[in-house]
């Protein structure tokens, strides 16, 4: 219910259909994504063949039945793909919003806090900031084989900080307004403030860091996979990538390693897109018409 | 000759009811005094009057005791009070020309006491024209009939009527009601000397001005009940009674700065019952009734303070029993409370923010029912004062009473029962509420952080009654708008709403019409005003504005370098300020040139503030 109240809350702000509608980038990055969103939910179910079928010839060219060919395992391309992008979102959301939650509660917890607690807080954000985390993840991938999941939920671990400081700094400024000062006086306590009024105010900050650290999540998703790092019986778009590469010297690009490679680069086009109008959206600052 | 009243009821048969016009009421009667009976219509003033002069109407039932020196007058017969009247006790009536014969020319009428007494006309007539010589009717006008003389004219020959037998007690029931200034000044020099002359004088008055100038003491009536009995030149300054406070501010005095307020409510009067119960015996009963009321049997009786029902500090224990007279200051009062209660007091709070020192020690003291205005330049520290009066900010010593409770310690262990006794306004009102809130998600979100949370049919009403008494629309699209839709003057309206949606006992308000144009302010004020007198608010008006402050305050505080450098009724700060930085307020808001404000001596070594 609340967060129906925060939308509403928005949409009278943004006058929703105007703003939206008048940038292309936004209209352009949420077609894609809409577009690969759908494909990745729905694609499992429109696929011809099941993707670990191997029981077709190997290194077939694209054909009536294998629309993108077959590989070298003798699974269908296509399906293979759906599925792989299917995996990949799924990563990507899930880093996504475990990073958002992360960042936002100690963000809010710290900015709330204030004293010993923020710097504490802030401290920590700063140390996490400084590990590299394809380093951290490589290692972590290599040693334990967690399941894509967890490898997600260690991602969110480790991008955190980032949005823990932009909500704690937008916060810090929102403290100290006026009306956050009346309802204090009213006797609302930390829980009703940062519920009704801290929340709802940093609306903007959810969206453009759910964008960022999914296309962030993506992309180091794929790099992992490329590099070998992921299970190999998985699906996913930068294990298709690497294994595709393996056959470079036939004449398989076009039909196994373009696809994988284009649908992740409009996943990350899409993700970008829809960041950069959503910051402009909310930063005046960007917003070239006011 | 000294009078008493004792225990003196009076009330009016009407039928089956009666109306009670005076409740078991004392008074002494000095000679050389004037004693002033001030209250409002219907307070049972010139019944007290009549009541001396025995002229009570028949329906008229009277207890209790007058002596007159020697003489008791209630119950005495017809013949002997006839002795009395007019040689020993005269009264001048109310509405001058309607008690003339308009028949007989007006030294006929003054004469006319010492005919009935035997005196040969022509001395009797000479006796008159001197007397009325001294009242400034020359003999010619002394020969017109009354409906050829102005209202002055007459008031003065029925002053020259009271005194022809030289009575030693005059009761004057409103002697200078419709006269203008300069006859009603002739009138109470008169008054003066016949005070000096050793008359006793009873001064019935709705004039609060001229009872201040001339009584030695002033007793105020309420419904029949004396509420206050004080000094006469306390009357302006130092009220005891919320009534005479609030008689006091509802009065045009002269030198009154502050817009005129009325007292909340209306009184009517008094009804004595006797009709039957249940069990067949009947029952007495009084209580106070509206003229349009229907009278519904079995109604318990009143109890407690009359005047509880308009007062501005009233508790619970206001509404039981008889409330006897109790000392404040050198007044009587009745009131249990002791005369009107300090609501919030601060004892030498002071408060720094890091190494800026924001507040010195500080005393502070805010009566109930009061409009406090803190005026200074900015960054004198009326702000931070306000904050911590709101318990918005906790000083770093001193201590703050609310209610004759701790209030540090009560914010500490119970916030929420303080805070809705407390409404603040911000200067900002845009910036006060949040952008995200509907009109009425503002106005109920006090509502919301309170537990327990009313339920939404309450919620709503409460909040639908705070924005009807902020005059503001209570449509259902209306609650559905956004702070952005309004204009300034609407948002501010829905602060004050949200202020007072809980009924708090204290308003504060910080600047609260500086974000406004004068237009929408003069609209808000008066708005404002109009509520603290409705609801018998205690407010706390924060501003740097002279001009405004002397408009709405009852006392002014004048701050400077942090500390409230003097405090006052507001009539004497603008007048009369004693303090050099005062001055310099006043002096600047009057927009006074930087060359007249130099020549203001002394400031420099008095370095009180930094001008």
């Amino acid at each position: 219910m609340p967060i129906i109240c925060w939308i509403h809350g928005w949409a009278m702000h943004l006058d929703a259909g105007r703003h939206i509608g008048k940038d292309s980038w936004l209209v352009t990055g949420i077609s894609i994504l809409l577009f690969l969103g759908f494909l990745a939910a729905a694609g499992p179910f429109l696929v011809p063949h099941d993707p670990y079928d191997i029981s077709f010839s190997p290194l077939r060219p694209p054909s009536a039945d294998h629309w993108l060919g077959t590989n070298d395992g003798g699974m269908d391309i296509l399906s293979e793909l759906v599925f792989s992008l299917r995996n990949t979102v799924i990563f990507g959301v899930t880093a996504g919003t475990a990073g958002l939650v992360l960042g936002v509660v100690t963000g809010l917890f710290s900015a709330w806090a204030g004293g010993w607690t923020d710097q504490v807080v802030m401290r920590l954000a700063d140390i996490v900031l400084a590990i590299p985390s394809v380093m951290v993840l490589i290692l972590v991938a290599a040693f334990f084989q967690p399941s894509p999941v967890v490898l997600a939920l260690v991602l969110a671990g480790l991008a955190w900080p980032t949005t823990a400081r932009g909500v704690r700094a937008q916060a810090l400024a929102l403290k100290n307004s006026l009306h956050i000062k009346a309802a204090q006086r009213m006797g609302g306590s930390g829980r009703y403030i940062i519920a009704r009024h801290l929340m709802p105010e940093l609306f903007p900050l959810y969206l453009i860091n759910f964008a960022a650290k999914t296309r962030m999540a993506v992309f180091m998703e794929a790099s992992l996979a490329f590099l070998g790092l992921f299970d190999p019986g998985e699906k996913s778009l930068g294990l298709m990538i690497s294994y595709a590469l393996q056959y470079y010297y036939l004449d398989i690009w076009s039909n196994w390693l373009m696809p994988p490679i284009m649908l992740l680069s409009l996943l990350i086009m899409g993700t970008t897109f829809v960041t950069i109008s959503l910051e402009k959206m909310f930063d005046p600052r960007l917003r070239k018409t006011v | 000759m000294t009078t008493q009243i004792k225990d003196l009821t009076v009330s009016y048969q009407d039928h089956d009811h009666a109306l009670l016009a005076l409740d078991r009421l004392d008074l002494v009667l000095q000679p050389g005094k004037i004693t002033a009976l001030v209250g409002e219509s219907g307070s049972g003033k010139t019944t007290l009057g009549k009541a001396l002069m025995g002229i009570l109407p028949e329906n008229a039932r009277a207890e209790g005791s007058i002596s007159l020196g020697s003489a008791q007058i209630l119950g005495l017969d017809e013949p002997s009070m006839n002795q009395l009247r007019w040689s020993q006790v005269a009264m001048v009536f109310q509405n001058g020309a309607a008690s003339l014969n308009p028949v007989h020319c007006l030294i006929d009428q003054v004469a006319e006491p010492l005919v009935q007494k035997g005196i040969v006309r022509t001395k009797a007539m000479t006796a008159a024209r001197d007397l009325l010589g001294r009242m400034g009717i020359d003999a010619d006008q002394a020969g017109r009939y009354p409906h050829e003389l102005s209202g002055g004219q007459v008031q003065r020959g029925l002053l020259a009527m009271s005194l022809i037998l030289d009575p030693p007690v005059l009761v004057l029931d409103e002697p200078t009601a419709a006269l203008d200034a300069m006859t009603k000044l002739f009138i109470a020099q008169v008054i003066r000397d016949l005070k000096s002359a050793g008359k006793t004088i009873l001064l019935i008055t709705h004039d609060l001005d001229l009872a201040r100038n001339l009584a030695d003491a002033i007793a105020v009536l309420y419904l029949g009940r004396i509420m206050e009995y004080l000094p006469g030149t306390d009357l302006v300054d130092r009220p005891c009674h919320p009534y005479t406070l609030a008689l006091v501010r509802a009065f045009p005095f002269m030198d009154g700065m502050r817009d005129l307020g009325g007292i909340r409510g209306d009184a009517f009067y008094r009804m004595v019952h006797a009709h039957a119960r249940e069990n067949g015996r009947t029952h007495a009963h009084v209580h106070v009734a509206a003229p349009d009321a229907v009278h519904q049997g079995g109604h318990a009786p009143p109890q407690g303070c009359l005047f509880q029902p308009r007062c501005t500090q009233a508790v619970a224990a206001c509404s039981i029993g008889d409330i006897d007279f109790t000392p404040c200051d050198t007044h009587q009062v009745r009131c249990i409370r002791g005369g009107i209660a300090r609501i919030l007091s601060f004892e030498k709070v002071a408060k720094s923010f890091g190494r800026v020192k924001a507040l010195a020690p500080t005393d502070l003291t805010l009566m109930a029912g009061e409009v406090f205005c803190l005026v200074g330049e900015t960054g004198s520290g009326k702000s931070t004062l306000a904050a911590i009066a709101a318990g918005a900010v906790v000083p770093d010593q001193g201590r703050r009473i609310f209610q004759d409770r701790d209030m540090d310690t009560w914010m500490k262990t119970d916030f929420a029962s303080l805070a809705p006794k407390i409404g603040m306004i911000y200067q900002n009102p845009a910036e006060s509420v949040s952008h995200r809130f509907t009109v009425f998600d503002i106005v109920a979100e006090p509502l919301r952080i309170q537990k327990p949370v009313p339920d939404p049919e309450t919620m709503r009403a409460r909040v639908l009654a705070a924005l009807a008494d902020v005059r503001l629309s209570t449509a259902p699209e209306f609650l559905k708008r956004y702070p952005h839709e309004l204009n300034m003057g609407a948002i501010q309206r829905v602060c004050i709403a949200r202020a007072l949606v809980h009924a708090p006992d204290l308003l504060i308000a910080d600047e609260p019409t500086s974000a406004l144009d004068p237009s929408v302010q003069a609209k808000v004020l008066k708005m404002l005003l109009g509520l603290q007198i409705e609801k018998g608010l205690t407010l706390l008006f924060v501003t740097h504005d002279v001009g405004l402050a002397r408009k709405v305050a009852d006392r002014i505080g004048v701050m400077a370098r942090g500390t409230i450098m003097e405090t006052g009724p507001a009539a004497r700060i603008i007048n009369h300020p004693k303090q050099t930085c005062t001055k310099m307020l006043i002096n600047s808001a009057r927009g006074m040139s930087s060359q007249s404000l130099a020549s203001i001596p002394d400031y420099e070594k008095e370095n009180i503030c930094r001008f």
